[in-house]
């Protein structure tokens, strides 16, 4: 079980993305997108990337979703509807169950990669790395965090210029 | 391949027809995006740890970025389509047929 950890949070994502892609009342999508990202932010933690882990957590469930969730509040209904009477999602499910099958058949067995070894076979320190890898954004990389920065810059204008109708 | 990969385009795959098909509401479109960016930075995330290639550790956030613009963006039009028609139903969304 604990081999297969990986295996199985990858398999509940697959459910997770199936029940928003059959696009239910937008605050059950919303629910389980988030869901999803927190079954998303356990894979990437159990194979040691922690700081991508935590970027998933803050800015992508903190940050967007949350924008997300408030306006779908806004636009909520009196009768949401749910999976229940949904054909779509009932035939995602089946279809990616379908496809986990062929794949268990065409491929004989579920091979996992947890091992995350302290040194590679060049000799690289590779446990932490992904904290020193997002490091050289603000070194080496320091043009691109400032077009980043430009570029987010313009996206508020061209936000508020659509808003006030051009 | 490995069975984390599969996995993951097959999420990928499904989050891209939720963005073809139409239901009642546009958020839901908008949604499904959200749904795609996520499974492509866990990809990306899956392809930097398997690898070793921590110098593209970058690629992540940049596409989050990204991301957050379009978001964004998409938000807005959201928010005038709902301005212009008093909810946000597809099917408001005439002016162009035939």
């Amino acid at each position: 079980m604990e081999t297969m950890l990986i295996f199985v949070l990858s398999l509940m994502l697959i459910f997770g993305f199936v029940a928003f892609a059959s696009k239910p009342s937008p605050v059950y999508g919303g629910l389980s997108l988030v869901v999803s990202g927190g079954l998303g932010c356990a894979i990437i933690v159990s194979l040691n990337s922690t700081f991508l882990g935590l970027i998933v957590f803050l800015i992508y469930l903190g940050g967007m979703l949350v924008v997300f969730g408030y306006t779908a509040a806004m636009a909520t209904e009196e009768y949401p509807e749910s999976w229940v009477d949904n054909m779509v999602a009932f035939s995602m499910l089946l279809l990616s169950l379908l496809m986990e099958m062929v794949w268990l058949m065409v491929s004989g067995e579920v091979e996992v990669v947890m091992a995350v070894e302290l040194f590679d076979s060049l000799g690289n320190y590779c446990v932490g790395q992904d904290w020193n890898g997002v490091s050289l954004l603000y070194g080496c990389g320091g043009w691109a965090m400032v077009l980043l920065g430009w570029i987010l810059f313009i996206t508020i204008l061209v936000v508020l210029e659509v808003i006030r109708g051009l | 391949m490995l069975s984390i990969n599969i996995n993951l385009i097959v999420a990928f795959a499904l989050a891209l027809v939720g963005v073809l098909i139409y239901r009642s509401h546009l958020i839901s479109t908008l949604l499904c995006l959200e749904g795609i960016i996520l499974s492509l930075f866990i990809l990306i995330t899956l392809l930097i740890t398997h690898f070793h290639i921590f110098s593209i550790s970058i690629l992540p956030l940049i596409l989050l970025v990204f991301s957050a613009c379009e978001a964004g963006v998409g938000l807005a039009l959201l928010v005038k389509i709902s301005t212009t028609h008093g909810n946000d139903y597809i099917q408001n969304l005439n002016l162009l047929q035939c």
